[in-house]
């Protein structure tokens, strides 16, 4: 069954008051990807992932969640 | 002066040119290593495009001469020319390329989701480079090409995919940034 990963890091994001700048500059990487990861479009790595978890005070699995279409 | 070099030198001007303009530009403001990294980002995903039309519209003096494997000198100057563009996107695609930059901004630059798409340009590129061998051997089978035209062609598919391939990735993650 086809699957695809969800996440829920806009919405984290932003109930903190954060810019995807901010956040990209707290985890190390671009805007950029933090903007590909939050549309859908790239699915990061683990090490991306927990680090995104950490940087908003979340689990992975808050964050992220594997949908079956 | 043999035309080879002399267009090696050409290519390699025009490549210090580019270079001096972008870094005399980029003094003018002040950013974060992030904000730089942005830029300097969203200014590759337009040149990539711009880059792989260059390369390709260099072609054209090849091509015009496809098979006669006799070059005039000013044409000669033109393939050799490709010569050095072709080692500068080869190089840009297997390094992180912004090669003056320091070393927190091209690290900033070549972050997880660029290293993703150079890696998916890269193997568009050789499938587009084997595709062209594959070509060029049944073209072999009816007539006859140098093996400097060989090279040249598998060269030019190979890394005209992968720029524009990396291009078109890189300008996608753009989108609604």
């Amino acid at each position: 069954m086809p699957e695809r990963l969800s996440n829920r890091l806009k919405a984290c994001r932003t109930e903190l008051g954060l810019t995807q700048a901010e956040l990209a500059e707290r985890v190390g990487v671009t805007r950029k990807t933090v903007n590909t990861v939050e549309n859908g479009v790239f699915t990061p790595s683990t090490i991306l992932a927990l680090k995104l978890a950490e940087a908003l005070d979340r689990t992975v699995e808050e964050l992220f969640q594997i949908i079956e279409d | 002066m043999d035309d080879y070099v002399m267009g090696l030198l050409a290519g390699l001007a025009f490549g210090v040119l580019i270079v001096a303009i972008v870094k005399l530009r980029m003094r003018k403001v002040a950013r974060t290593p992030g904000e730089k990294a942005d830029y300097l980002g969203r200014r590759r995903a337009r040149m990539l495009p711009v880059l792989a039309l260059l390369f390709l519209s260099q072609q054209a003096s090849f091509f015009a001469q496809f098979g006669s494997g006799d070059h005039a000198p000013a044409e000669t100057v033109k393939i050799a020319a490709w010569l050095v563009l072709s080692i500068v996107l080869i190089a840009t695609l297997a390094t992180r390329g912004f090669w003056l930059e320091p070393a927190e901004i091209r690290a900033l630059i070549d972050d997880e989701n660029t290293r993703a798409n150079r890696l998916d340009a890269m193997r568009w590129g050789f499938l587009f480079a084997m595709a062209a061998a594959i070509l060029v051997y049944v073209v072999t089978l009816f007539d006859t090409v140098t093996g400097r035209e060989a090279v040249h062609l598998v060269m030019s598919f190979g890394i005209a995919a992968a720029i524009l391939r990396w291009g078109a990735l890189e300008r996608r993650a753009y989108r609604d940034a």
